[in-house]
């Protein structure tokens, strides 16, 4: 029987929870020796949501696309730099569209077994309006899932490794 | 960080005491100041009127959704401002505007910042939500009414 998580991918979103899964998820891979995918998904879906509601110009949709882009590569490098430190390689995955969709088709691509994420809103509003585009995914996906908390003890175990 | 999780009594004034669009823009930066989320209020309110002044957050059905991005703050910032008599805001229909939906956040947060607005985008498609803020009594209310409690 192979070992049970042969490749992790670690959805990041420029939030600081998503750094934490990121260092968590750098752990999991060195202690068990699978792959590391980090994925980042620039909300473009959002954004054209927000031009057709007449929320953004079209200056700004340009923009804010723009701006997720340079996000997406200063996030993702971050993330790379931070698994360089310990010795762990990283595959770096950038994509565009519905996030949670995106995640979705990325696990299935990369034929992922775990998925990891940042810790969820700590409020759990019942309006249909206000949902987690990362607990959509955690939803959705096929793979398990594992949501980081304890931003503390993560940091400690990511300085503790060689 | 989910806009379900900005969302405090703190940052709801209900009802709005200005009348005109620049006083409530102002009263908005100054909610956000009182409840000690931001320090520089002049750099907050001038991203919020750059952004006005290209052209009106006044949608349609009584709302505005007025939004901008400075490093004058760390993390997204969020205030909501209710006027139920309704206020000029030049707003796409013409109509007196009601709730005033304020997000405003740093540059390099672009992602979580569309995604609030995307949210505040979604609650004002729902005419039974956002006639049931108009209608509260207190910020507590209006706190309740978007978690959905």
């Amino acid at each position: 029987m192979g070992k049970p998580i042969q490749r992790i991918m670690v959805y990041i979103d420029g939030t600081e929870s998503s750094v934490t899964a990121a260092q968590y998820a750098i752990c999991l891979a060195a202690s068990s020796g699978a792959e590391l995918i980090a994925c980042y998904i620039i909300n473009t879906r959002a954004v054209e949501d927000l031009l057709r509601a007449k929320i953004f110009l079209r200056d700004e949709q340009l923009e804010y696309q723009h701006d997720m882009e340079a996000d997406a590569e200063r996030y993702l490098k971050y993330v790379g730099e931070l698994a360089a430190k310990k010795g762990v390689s990283i595959i770096k995955q950038r994509g565009k569209g519905s996030v949670h969709k995106e995640i979705a088709d990325a696990v299935e691509e990369h034929e992922v077994d775990l998925l990891v994420i940042g810790e969820l809103s700590r409020i759990r509003s019942r309006r249909d309006e206000f949902y987690d585009e990362a607990e959509r995914a955690m939803r959705t996906v096929p793979c398990s899932v594992l949501i980081v908390k304890d931003d503390d003890r993560v940091w400690q175990l990511y300085e503790s490794l060689g | 960080m989910a806009l379900i999780d900005l969302v405090t009594p703190e940052v709801i004034k209900i009802p709005l005491v200005s009348k005109d669009k620049p006083d409530v823009l102002r009263e908005l930066v100054q909610v956000l100041k009182d409840a000690g989320l931001i320090e520089d209020y002049d750099a907050v309110l001038q991203a919020v009127q750059d952004r006005e002044d290209k052209q009106s957050t006044g949608l349609e059905q009584g709302i505005a959704v007025p939004h901008g991005k400075t490093s004058a703050v760390s993390t997204l910032r969020f205030a909501l401002g209710i006027a139920p008599e309704g206020i000029d805001f030049n707003s796409l229909d013409g109509q007196p505007t009601k709730l005033f939906f304020l997000l405003v956040a740093a540059p390099n947060q672009s992602g979580p910042h569309v995604e609030a607005l995307a949210d505040v985008a979604k609650l004002a498609r729902s005419t039974a939500v956002c006639r049931a803020l108009i209608n509260a009594e207190s910020a507590e209310e209006v706190a309740d009414l978007l978690k959905g409690d």
